[in-house]
């Protein structure tokens, strides 16, 4: 992952630019994919993922600004001049041909020699686990199957850039995780490029290198799932990823002497030392008076003198529990990985180390500190 | 004496056997989880027991009552479907008050009556509102409230989170059980959904092609499926399933695997020989040492992290694909060579001809022995 496969300059997408309500559905896009790499594009319905995605497929002009693949500016190309492979989310498969006469329709323009066409065919119809399907027609199979071939016609092609539209929202639950292990090994092992739209965290925290979180038209945060997780940028990032979701509280913060106080609802106090924070945190945090604590469910910690949590309800998953306790005039969830001993009405003692906070701004949502440093 | 039963209950639409001979017990206040694919006949179950459709044969008692005579609005039943089901021209709170109304409750005990299950599912600020008006969570629990407002016995709750986020959905998964307790009604509620059966169900029933397989609580379902089809049905990531023909040495019956050894549980003495497949959940099975005792050689394709976990691929050197999964934050190899080692104790075993699974037996005094040493090998 050195060279800049893709680079989206500043672009941004309006729809109806003249009308009475223009839509904003993109704006001033900054984003480098390196070579090689599986980024994801985050978001709910209408955040922008999809429109940014047709833009550097080609579906749809750009409003504004510049896309380049490799070093070629391709954003005035039609869509089957820029070397772009793509799934979509509607299958889109050619009612007429067989699986195997879609998946391998995709080379035929490549001119690729026939024997070559069926070996390729043979091996991503073993990675997606359709192989007894190939010589079925569309409309006899389920959609998770039509899903699996129209990932198949994407993945096989060679492109300088693969992109693919909600690739496993229909896929069938037992073999979603066998088959993200699959795809991302393949996707590694030839060293594609490629960017997967998703509305589902899970999905891009399995298979993405970097996730871009989008809300609004505008990119919130491009990182790793773990900077992501460790640093969000700002409440919404925060919370938008990880399941269970963050644990937020809105608080009062204050000096008290050598402590900072951060009193969170229903009168709860928690104390730090100062030295838990470090001065340009602290400062950014006392400034602001009003802040968002944020703790992730699995940094929840039961101890024997910390503040008091009722529990709600102890969910036992098979793997792991998921546990709700009333707390400061709110609901705390943490997770654990075996059977807890926790039953509903049980009184708990929760405890946040400096390390695992996450302070945002009350007002803006910005985030102020992580574990301590600056944000 | 208060509950659902169900007493050989048939149903056919034309040829289909939507139901076949399916009996249940609900007791008083229970909350029964009815899983399985679209199709099985989940929603089947609970029209016939609100009295929407009527069986073609067996008994159908709520209450200890037959309600082979009872009108639908007569039963006491209260539901909430998948699609909200709400009356577009209606505010929320009409919507709510709808099965009050129906009890001709006087206008100050039906105030109080909705505004009481409004404050419980925490919409009560928008109880003017039509329901074009409120967002998808709104409308979901503007539809709970409505079922929970008459304060029916027997509540039917057809899949009511599958239209909500993700977010929503694991909040409202988190709620519930404290608002059904506070009812105190006995609840079936139809999910596809494996985690909402096992975070809501005392029991869950699992239902296929109109039959139920199997009925039990959730660490009886999870931990001992009555079939390989209900273990695949279970579990994020999905149960491995690989094809072993248990074989038996001096310490035991044991799977191979890689040429490794994988001892099993000496109860299953009686698989040996039988073709079968050797079920292992992705917890059940971890990264080892090379010179732990029973590991095996894979290598590690892919990290996928899910939510808490980390799952990863590994392919033993036969190309078979086994998901590992630990804890988010615990230590765990690269891509490329590794060892992995199966926890007996968590693997199961079932039929390969049949999918049925093959129970340990409690191990005779003899076999004890041996059993013993098994385990510490």
């Amino acid at each position: 992952m050195s060279e800049a496969a893709l680079v989206l300059e500043r672009v941004s997408k309006i729809y109806n630019p003249d009308g009475a309500q223009p839509i904003h559905a993109v704006r001033a896009l900054d984003m480098t994919v390196a070579e090689g790499e599986i980024v994801a594009l985050l978001g709910s319905s209408g955040c922008g993922k999809t429109s940014t995605l047709r833009m550097i497929a080609g579906f749809e002009a750009v409003s504004g600004g510049a896309i380049r693949l490799k070093g070629r500016e391709v954003h005035r190309l039609a869509p089957a001049k820029r070397g772009v492979a793509m799934a979509f989310e509607g299958y889109s498969l050619y009612p007429p041909l067989t699986v195997r006469e879609n998946i391998a329709f995709a080379l035929k323009s490549a001119r690729v020699a026939r024997e070559d066409v069926a070996a390729r065919v043979d091996e991503v119809a073993r990675l997606l686990d359709i192989g007894a399907l190939l010589d079925r027609y569309p409309s006899s199979i389920s959609g998770g199957q039509q899903q699996r071939a129209s990932l198949g016609r994407a993945l096989i092609r060679q492109a300088d850039l693969h992109l693919l539209d909600e690739p496993m929202g229909q896929l069938e639950p037992q073999l979603r995780a066998l088959l993200r292990g699959r795809i991302k090994h393949f996707i590694k092992e030839r060293g594609m490029t490629a960017i997967l739209v998703t509305h589902d965290q899970t999905e891009a925290n399995a298979l993405a290198d970097r996730i871009a979180v989008m809300e609004g038209g505008v990119l919130q945060q491009f990182a790793t799932p773990l900077e992501l997780k460790q640093r969000p940028a700002n409440l919404f990032t925060g919370t938008f990823i990880g399941e269970p979701p963050m644990n937020v509280f809105p608080a009062a913060a204050r000096a008290e002497g050598d402590a900072i106080r951060l009193t969170l609802g229903d009168g709860v106090a928690l104390d730090y030392a100062a030295a838990d924070f470090e001065p340009a945190a602290r400062d950014a945090m006392l400034k602001c008076g009003a802040v968002v604590l944020g703790v992730r469910p699995h940094a929840v910690r039961l101890t024997q003198d910390g503040a008091p949590a009722r529990v709600t309800a102890n969910q036992w998953l098979g793997d792991q529990s998921h546990i709700a306790a009333d707390f400061a005039g709110a609901t705390l969830v943490t997770v654990e990985h075996d059977r807890a001993p926790l039953a509903e009405g049980d009184r708990i003692d929760v405890a946040f180390a400096a390390d695992d906070l996450h302070i945002f701004d009350a007002a803006s949502g910005a985030a102020l500190s992580h574990g301590g440093r600056l944000a | 004496m208060g509950g659902i039963e169900l007493i050989d209950v048939t149903k056919r639409f034309k040829s289909d056997v939507a139901l076949d001979a399916v009996s249940l017990r609900v007791a008083e206040g229970e909350t029964l989880a009815l899983f399985g694919a679209s199709g099985a006949g989940k929603t089947v179950l609970l029209r016939l027991i609100a009295g929407v459709i009527e069986p073609d044969a067996g008994r159908i008692m709520l209450g200890g009552r037959d309600m082979a005579d009872v009108a639908p609005e007569e039963r006491g039943v209260g539901m909430a479907f998948q699609n909200f089901a709400l009356f577009p021209h209606m505010t929320a709170f009409d919507n709510i008050a709808a099965p009050l109304t129906a009890q001709r409750k006087g206008a100050a005990a039906l105030k109080a009556g909705v505004e009481a299950v409004a404050r419980l599912l925490k919409i009560d600020h928008v109880l003017d509102h039509a329901p074009r008006a409120l967002s998808n969570g709104q409308k979901q629990r503007t539809a709970l409230a409505r079922a929970l407002a008459g304060a029916p016995k027997v509540l039917l709750l057809d899949d009511p989170l599958r239209n909500v986020d993700a977010k929503l959905r694991f909040e409202m998964r988190l709620e519930l059980p404290r608002l059904l307790a506070a009812q105190g009604a006995t609840t079936i509620y139809v999910t596809q959904d494996y985690k909402e059966a096992m975070a809501l169900g005392h029991r869950i029933a699992v239902l296929e092609a109109g039959r139920i397989v199997q009925i039990g609580t959730p660490a009886e379902i999870y931990l001992a499926p009555a079939t390989l089809g209900i273990a695949q049905l279970f579990g994020d990531p999905a149960i491995n399933l690989l094809e072993v023909t248990p074989e038996t040495d001096a310490h035991g019956p044991l799977a191979r695997l890689s040429d490794m050894r994988a001892p099993l549980d000496p109860g299953l003495g009686h698989a040996v020989g039988r073709p079968c497949v050797l079920g292992l959940r992705p917890e059940a099975v971890r990264f080892a040492d090379a010179d732990a005792p029973g590991a095996i050689p894979v290598t590690v394709e892919a990290e996928t992290p899910l939510n808490e976990k980390v799952v990863s691929l590994t392919v033993t050197r036969r190309g078979r694909e086994i998901l590992v999964s630990r804890p988010a934050g615990a230590p765990g190899p690269a891509e490329g060579p590794a060892h992995i080692a199966i926890d007996a104790a968590h693997a199961l075993l079932f039929d390969r001809e049949t999918g049925a699974r093959i129970a340990p037996r409690a191990p005779d005094a003899a076999q004890r022995g041996t059993a013993k040493r098994g385990a510490a090998a």
